[in-house]
């Protein structure tokens, strides 16, 4: 008797769990809105993007695959405190990144997180990356593909690399690895028309996995 | 009366060079948009990708005598398949499947007017 008790209790207290983190996502929609984000962040996919204008007409990245993307930590804080991620201000060569991004209290931050982790994509397959600091990965990104003259990345005891793609530094907190690998095997799905040439074809599917697991070490 | 067909012949001729420069934009966008965070927007080899890490300057377009020495193979080849492939530098990435050879046909002859140069035969 008790133990069905307690089976039911877990059942009840499930079901709210549930509830209660889509009420948030809802409550996040709600504020996403309010805040005028979708004014330069668009939230549902798929791509829409058909030419290089609409690419450049674009305010902010697309946020539809948010979800797949980010890790959630990481999400909640940057939302609170958005440090730069893009060296440059966005679709720009000639002006810097103010670092000037909107920013939400503790408990918006929390709900627009909950919000954005809701929006995922089915291309990504979960569980395929584990952060590693594979060899192979390593002499790709820093050697053999022009990788580093893109995107900074951590050196040592400092950074190195180039500007026009966004900063790599902290990936391994910031990307889910799994999205890494998607992105750099299929990525017109997420972005049809991006600066960054496309590498699936060039590289065996093992090195961009390689590569992948190398980016989600750096910190 | 005079003053009406002036105004719509002066019309006509507006449209007609916007047509023009919408043409052409097509080898600047995609030369903006892929080759100037390396090259540089003017094609000078001084893109925001140069910082003091950047192993191998990007070629300068505007340079004519380097530039005179490559055919229009010689650049549609290192565009398609990158720099190792020509034994130069892995910073200079390979576009063959981001770019189609259309593309690449008119960024070639884009990079030519920047140099104001011969292809050598
Ligand atoms: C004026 C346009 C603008 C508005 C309004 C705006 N953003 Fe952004 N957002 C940007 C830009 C530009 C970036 C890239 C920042 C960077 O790279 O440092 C960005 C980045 C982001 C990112 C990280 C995405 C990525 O791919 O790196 C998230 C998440 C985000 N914004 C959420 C929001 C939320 C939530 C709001 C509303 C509170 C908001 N943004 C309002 C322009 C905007
Ligand atoms: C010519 C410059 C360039 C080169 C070379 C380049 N990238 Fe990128 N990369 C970019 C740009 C620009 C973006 C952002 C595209 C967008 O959001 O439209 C990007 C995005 C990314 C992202 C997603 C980052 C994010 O936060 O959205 C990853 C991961 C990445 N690149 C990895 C790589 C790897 C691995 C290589 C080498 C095999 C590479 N890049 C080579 C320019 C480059
Ligand atoms: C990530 C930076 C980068 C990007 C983006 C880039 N290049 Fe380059 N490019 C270089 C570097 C570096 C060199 C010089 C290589 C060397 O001299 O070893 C170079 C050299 C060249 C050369 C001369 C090759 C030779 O044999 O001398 C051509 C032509 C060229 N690039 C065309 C392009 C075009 C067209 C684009 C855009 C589709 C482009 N590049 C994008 C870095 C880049």
């Amino acid at each position: 008797m008790k133990s069905t008790i307690r089976v039911f209790f877990g059942i009840f207290l499930a079901a709210t769990t549930v509830t209660a983190t889509q009420a948030i996502a809802a409550d996040g929609e709600n504020i996403f809105k309010a805040k005028n984000c979708q004014s330069c962040h668009y939230t549902a996919g798929p791509a829409r993007e058909k030419s290089i204008a609409d690419q450049l007409a674009k305010k902010g990245p697309e946020l539809w695959y948010a979800g797949s993307k980010f890790q959630s930590a990481w999400l909640q804080k940057w939302l609170q405190d958005p440090a730069v991620i893009r060296p440059l201000a966005y679709n720009s060569l000639s002006e810097m990144n103010l670092g000037n991004h909107a920013r939400l209290a503790a408990d918006d931050a929390v709900a627009v997180s909950e919000f954005l982790m809701s929006l995922v994509s089915s291309e990504v397959e979960a569980g395929v990356i584990k952060p590693k600091n594979h060899p192979k990965g390593r002499l790709i990104f820093r050697k053999k593909m022009p990788c580093s003259g893109c995107h900074q990345f951590p050196d040592r005891n400092k950074i190195s690399g180039g500007m026009s793609g966004p900063s790599l530094v902290g990936a391994g907190s910031r990307l889910n690895p799994d999205w890494i690998y998607a992105y750099l095997k299929n990525g017109q799905v997420f972005k049809p028309f991006k600066d960054m040439p496309t590498f699936a074809g060039l590289l065996r599917e093992t090195d961009l996995q390689a590569v992948a697991a190398y980016i989600a070490t750096f910190e | 009366m005079l003053r009406q067909i002036q105004a719509i012949l002066l019309f006509i001729c507006f449209g007609l060079l916007s047509m023009g420069s919408v043409y052409a934009a097509g080898a600047e966008q995609l030369f903006k948009f892929y080759c100037a965070q390396c090259h540089g927007l003017e094609g000078k080899g001084n893109g925001p990708n140069v910082t003091e890490s950047f192993a191998t300057d990007p070629r300068d377009f505007t340079d004519r005598a380097e530039m005179e020495k490559l055919s229009d193979a010689d650049i549609k080849n290192v565009i398609l398949d990158g720099g190792p492939s020509a034994s130069k530098s892995e910073l200079m990435p390979p576009w063959s499947k981001t770019l189609t050879e259309e593309e690449v046909d008119t960024l070639v002859s884009y990079i030519r007017k920047l140099c104001k140069c011969q292809a050598k035969q």
